[in-house]
């Protein structure tokens, strides 16, 4: 499903050398967390896969689904499939909500050559899947995470992953800011999107939203690349144990 | 008057009021309508008159100009107490020099509607008197739309009398060289004014919204929010004057301009200006000149959204401010599709 293969990027005008040789293998149907020290690369990993300016892949390969996503505009390789749950996500003001999703969804859709969803459906499906994660309606009117709470942007994220239901799900950092009833729920979401055919890859500092989302493996990013892996037991021990025998 | 004798009269660079806008230097004398007389086209509801009578004599530099042309002006007379149910359209005001009187009586309550939309290779000068009595409203609605070698300056004069209303919405989308001067005078006390204005330029065409606003009364309440999207080498030009005297106790005036450069080679100059003498007032101005947000472009990529369209949404956003408050939701939807077509074509969508 997802390959990366000895990924190498700078970022910045400094162009500091942040991944250095990154390897990962994430098949369909996995659920990979990548766990490590601030400043080893998490978020660089993220902001690469998804093609953010400034992030500058200077060797290695990615491959989502056979197709090199390197190549690609960052629109593009969410239309291939590919979905980032932000660590902060941004406030779009004066677009409301719906208004953001519904494009962004019939784009995807025009994209991979399939007809637009039209409006009662679309709205059919964005009610009951707000309810699922107890997202107030009031709230889809809004302009986008504009004056939303911390916990609610993270919910927000998790709607906009279920209503656009991609192929491969990177999660950066989706537990800060979330209390536990609100941990719950956004897991819930996670777990209800598990499925053969999709992949995901789970980035967080803390072992906590591994007790609610249950790994397939776990990996710790230290220095760049992949220091160690594990099966989901190895998230605890390294929680107890901290990263500073990984570190560069 | 031979064109290049009126071309000796029109305002340059040296006059403090012109120096963004050069008028006289935009002109050449080839130009149609230099020195001819507009035939604007009206559709008035019942009750509301259209006649053409003797004007008053200007004391504007492009009011006195229009005056050499003609001593007469189309007079719009909206009687006391009417509330006409339709707006007033004026139209066709393509060519020439044209010279306007409104007059809204007391109580009366009236919305007009003008399309600036000119010929290939012309000018146009409008002068607009409009009077507001004691206790009127008026709703103005003004679409600018020229081509790229048309120069269009539109003067409005208004005159407030005490508890009137003025709500003013302009959506400009320039021309070779375009102004959209305000003058309001308020001559009584608690004037209600909304003033906003909104601004598309692409290419090299070139916008300028002028105001003056002057307060003499206590108790008046001003809102003007003029915000613009500038692409390519287009030019925008906002200058915006609170004089409140010393009579005008409790005044509560702000004035915001917000432009959008898409462009390293287009240009934004901008003046806002506050003359206060009064002691007690709450007079305020905010100005801004900045780019679309690179994040927020980011994150609605990632959804999915094309470049182009995510620009496009993001002004639009930034531009709709501008129109909230106008309480007629047609005309506010026209206004709106009219900017995203132009933002279709302008970045592609």
């Amino acid at each position: 499903m997802l390959k990366i293969n000895n990924l190498h990027a700078v970022v910045g005008e400094a162009e500091s050398q942040i991944l250095t040789g990154l390897s990962l293998d994430v098949p369909a149907g996995e659920v990979h967390a990548i766990m490590g020290p601030n400043g080893a690369g998490k978020s660089t990993l993220s902001y690469v896969l998804t093609g953010r300016d400034g992030y500058e892949v200077t060797d290695g390969s990615v491959e989502l689904g056979g197709k090199d996503l390197l190549d690609m505009e960052p629109e593009d390789r969410a239309a291939a499939g590919l979905f980032l749950s932000f660590q902060y996500p941004l406030e779009i003001p004066g677009v409301p909500t719906m208004t953001f999703l519904k494009t962004a969804l019939n784009a995807q859709r025009r994209a991979r050559g399939q007809e637009e969803m039209a409006a009662p459906e679309f709205l059919k499906k964005a009610r009951a899947i707000a309810s699922e994660l107890k997202i107030k309606p009031d709230m889809l009117k809004r302009p986008l995470n504009v004056g939303f709470s911390g916990g609610e942007k993270k919910r927000m994220e998790i709607f906009q992953m279920m209503m656009l239901g991609p192929s491969f799900i990177v999660m950066d950092e989706t537990d800060s800011g979330l209390d536990v009833d609100a941990l719950r729920i956004v897991a819930d979401g996670v777990n209800s999107l598990r499925s053969p055919e999709r992949g995901m890859l789970i980035i967080t500092h803390y072992q906590r939203l591994l007790d609610y989302i249950t790994p397939d493996k776990v990996h710790v990013l230290a220095g760049g690349k992949i220091a160690a892996s594990g099966d989901a037991d190895f998230a605890r021990l390294l929680e107890k144990e901290g990263y500073d025998k990984y570190a560069a | 008057m031979l064109p290049s004798a009126v071309i000796e009269k029109l305002p340059h660079r040296r006059m403090e009021a012109w120096k963004w806008t050069d008028v006289r230097r935009a002109v050449r004398d080839e130009v149609s309508g230099l020195s001819s007389v507009m035939t604007p086209r009206f559709t008035a509801p019942d009750g509301v008159s259209v006649t053409q009578g003797a004007a008053h004599p200007s004391d504007h530099v492009m009011g006195r100009l229009a005056q050499s042309f003609s001593d007469q002006s189309w007079n719009i007379y909206i009687p006391r107490g009417a509330k006409a149910a339709e707006p007033v359209l004026i139209e066709d005001m393509n060519r020439g020099h044209g010279r306007f009187a409104v007059m809204v009586d007391e109580g009366a309550e009236a919305t007009f509607v003008e399309y600036h939309k000119g010929k290939a290779g012309s000018f146009a000068n409008i002068e607009q008197n409009i009077h507001l009595a004691k206790g009127a409203k008026l709703i103005r609605i003004i679409v600018q739309d020229d081509p790229d070698d048309m120069t269009r300056i539109a003067t409005s004069c208004i005159a407030a009398a005490e508890g009137t209303k003025l709500e003013q919405y302009i959506l400009s989308f320039g021309g070779a060289l375009t102004r959209l001067e305000t003058r309001l005078y308020g001559e009584g006390a608690n004037i209600e004014a909304v003033m906003n204005g909104a601004y598309l330029l692409s290419g090299s065409k070139h916008t300028d919204m002028t105001s003056h606003t002057e307060l003499s009364h206590p108790d008046c309440y001003i809102r003007q929010s003029v915000k613009g999207v500038v692409t390519d080498k287009a030019k925008a030009v906002f200058q915006g004057k609170f004089l409140v005297r010393r009579d005008a106790q409790h005044t509560d005036a702000e004035m915001r301009h917000d432009a959008l450069m898409l462009s390293e080679r287009a240009e934004v100059r901008a003046k806002p200006e506050l003359e206060i003498y009064a002691d007690d007032v709450a007079c305020a101005h905010g100005n801004t000149i900045g780019a679309l947000d690179d994040s927020a472009l980011f994150y609605m990529r990632q959804r999915g959204i094309s470049l182009a369209e995510a620009k496009a949404l993001l002004t639009e956003a930034f531009l709709a401010s501008v129109f909230d408050d106008m309480d007629d939701e047609d005309m506010r939807e026209s206004l709106m599709g009219q900017i995203k077509n132009w933002l279709g074509a302008s970045y592609g969508v």
